[in-house]
């Protein structure tokens, strides 16, 4: 059954600025759909229309069927988690907890059960009665879930929950997240920008860029088949090598001097791209280009390559490789690399849409 | 930087030991003078120890009347001035309260306006004027009244205004995290912004506890019945006797009894303050 449904909605802001023209979703029980895409997108927006604390100024929100546009938040049967957990900073843990409860009027030993219920799967038993000031960052972020879970939502929204936290107990956070929705299996929507939270979390992703929803798929989908060269440039890190070309008989004229072989009717200038670990490091012989070395970023487990391609032009056109395992080549030396035709992506130049 | 020199030390000691002294010797004048037998003043010298007529002083002004012209117990007054003052720091801080409440999270028309307009009156105290707010206060029949006392100093642009900034930096997720708890206007108010502003309102309060105990001009000029008289201003009407000496001693228990409440307030307030201070958890 359809959880959550987006028909057509839009936001124009009262100063006039369309923040979003028009987006269309519907999401299925239980899943978890992760909206992403770089600063100012319209993501907090969209998710803030559906939390009922931004105007819907178009179109329709249904959540189980019933449209919502014009109830209060609270009506809505949905519970968000801020990017700042905004705790009521005087209650205890127990009693922000428990707020939402009391003003719906569940009795007192309800509460008590469903605080201590979620207290324990969070492991914020020993916590119950600090106040926030009296926790850390990951705790205080638990504290948030927690409020939100108590009250048994049928919609989860969270608005970048981790962006506060270090790398490493962001990690953490979110095995944890994906682990506790998949147990209440309710619906989700989550918003971040960062792709490996996106990509790790989603069932479904969601690519906004300027409003409007670039891509809508698994982030397998996403990855191996992306609609258009936003997506394409916006999943995967380091992101994809994208390239000017032209498509003709010969193959793809990368420049006059360097063509790669594909047979394809269209015909026209396109994007030709190629993701950094599909590139494969080779020799003179068999590779189909080679670049030049500029920069070296040793990871430990991978090694990123950044350099020039040499395509017999003036114009630099840098390209990134990233090779498994430490290597070590000298800055300004050449590499030979071979490009898997599997790998390849074709986009048309003026549409930006894949081929 | 911390000198820890002994003759900086020294020196430092010696500057708050005379700050101090010359803070606190009028004090001790008072409190010398008001255990002096009658006229003790008149003789031309100041008495800088203890009399021998302390208590009888003290039980004379506080039970029987003030001496000079005033014919009333200075506990009566005392009441006057705690109700007096009371009713301005609890009305004033109620009234900016909410009007703060009103312009920082309602959206009405001429919202800004309104602030402006409130903001405007901080040019237009009390004394500024007297002459229309005492023709009003007539007009109601509130001449020799607590409420005449009380209402035309309880509107006030510096509290509405504190608390408007205080309003203004709670982040804007937390009153949306209120809403989605389902927090109407009311148990916000009551639940999230009462408690969350206890520090500015303790700080308030101090402020304005004093500024009502001191109030002199308005309770002078409405009040002709002595039973309405406040302890402020009545310290003045028992040093203008006519004919005859100033009962000095009776005029120093009175001062002291007029310093005590706003001391007791700083000082009872004080724990409160540092307290909030202290865990102020934002
Ligand atoms: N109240 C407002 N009035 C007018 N324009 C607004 C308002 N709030 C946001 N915008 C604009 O709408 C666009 C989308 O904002 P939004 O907050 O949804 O971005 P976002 O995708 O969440 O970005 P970030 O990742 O930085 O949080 C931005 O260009 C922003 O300037
Ligand atoms: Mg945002």
């Amino acid at each position: 059954m359809t959880d959550l449904v987006l028909k057509n909605i839009g936001k124009t802001y009262p100063n006039g600025y369309q923040a979003i023209p028009s987006i269309d979703l519907s999401i299925e029980e239980g899943e978890f759909i992760v909206l992403v895409g770089p600063s100012g997108c319209g993501k907090s927006t969209l998710l803030r229309m559906v939390a009922g604390l931004e105007t819907i100024t178009q179109g329709d929100l249904l959540i189980k069927g019933n449209r919502v546009n014009d109830k209060e938040p609270a009506d809505r049967d949905i519970a968000m988690v801020f990017q700042n957990y905004a705790l009521y900073p005087h209650m205890t843990v127990r009693a922000n907890m428990e707020y939402g409860l009391k003003n719906r009027g569940v009795s007192k030993d309800e509460r008590h059960t469903k605080v201590m219920d979620v207290a324990q799967m969070l492991g914020l038993d020993e916590l119950l009665d600090r106040r926030p000031g009296q926790l850390s960052g990951g705790q205080r972020q638990r504290v948030a879930m927690g409020r939100a879970m108590v009250r048994d939502p049928k919609v989860f929204l969270f608005d970048e929950p981790l962006s506060n936290l270090d790398a490493k107990l962001r990690v953490q956070m979110r095995v944890e997240i994906r682990q506790l929705q998949r147990k209440l299996a309710t619906t989700t929507l989550y918003v971040t920008h960062d792709q490996v939270e996106a990509m790790t979390l989603a069932d479904r992703l969601v690519v906004l860029n300027k409003g409007k929803a670039e891509q809508i798929g698994t982030p397998m989908e996403l990855y191996d088949k992306p609609a258009t060269t936003f997506v394409a440039e916006f999943i995967g890190s380091p992101s994809m090598n994208l390239f000017d070309a032209m498509l003709t008989e010969r193959g793809i004229e990368l420049s006059e001097s360097l063509t790669l072989l594909m047979p394809h009717q269209y015909r026209g200038a396109i994007k030709w791209g190629i993701r950094p670990e599909h590139l494969l490091q080779s020799d003179e012989a068999n590779g189909d280009f080679s670049l030049q070395v500029q920069a070296v970023e040793s990871l430990g487990a991978e090694t990123l390559i950044h350099g020039v391609l040499e395509d017999g032009t003036e114009q630099p056109k840098p390209i990134v490789v990233r090779l498994a395992g430490p290597h070590l080549p000298d800055i300004g030396s050449r590499m030979w690399l071979t490009a898997p035709l599997k790998h390849w992506h074709l986009f048309d130049a003026t549409t930006q849409q894949r081929l | 930087m911390i000198e820890n020199r002994p003759w900086s030390r020294l020196l430092s000691h010696l500057i708050l030991i005379i700050g101090v002294f010359i803070v606190a010797l009028p004090v001790w004048v008072a409190l010398v003078g008001s255990t002096q037998p009658e006229g003790s003043f008149n003789s031309g010298s100041i008495p800088l120890w203890f009399g021998d007529q302390g208590v009888q002083n003290w039980a004379h002004v506080l039970f029987a009347e003030a001496g000079s012209t005033l014919q009333i117990p200075v506990w009566h007054l005392l009441l006057n001035s705690l109700v007096m003052a009371l009713g301005i720091t609890i009305g004033k801080i109620a009234i900016s309260i909410i009007s703060a409440y009103a312009i920082v999270f309602f959206r009405f028309p001429f919202r800004s306006a309104i602030f402006w307009v409130i903001f405007m009156t901080l040019m237009l105290p009390v004394e500024v004027r007297i002459v229309p707010t005492y023709q009003v206060i007539a007009n109601l029949d509130m001449l020799n009244s607590y409420s005449g006392l009380i209402l035309p100093l309880i509107a006030s642009a510096t509290a509405t205004f504190l608390f408007r900034q205080c309003f203004m930096s709670i982040p804007g997720e937390l009153v949306e995290a209120a809403r989605i708890d389902g927090a109407g206007p009311i148990r916000f108010f009551f639940d999230i912004l009462l408690p969350m502003s206890r520090t500015n309102i303790a700080a308030l309060f101090v402020i304005m506890f004093i500024y009502g105990w001191n109030q002199y001009l308005w309770p002078l000029i409405i009040t002709t019945d002595d039973t309405y008289y406040t302890l402020v201003m009545s310290i003045k009407s028992m040093l203008s006797v006519p004919d005859g000496d100033i009962q000095w001693n009776y005029v120093m228990v009175t001062t002291l009894l007029a310093m005590l409440p706003p001391v007791a307030v700083v000082v009872g307030m004080q724990k409160l303050f540092v307290k909030g201070l202290v865990d102020a958890e934002k």
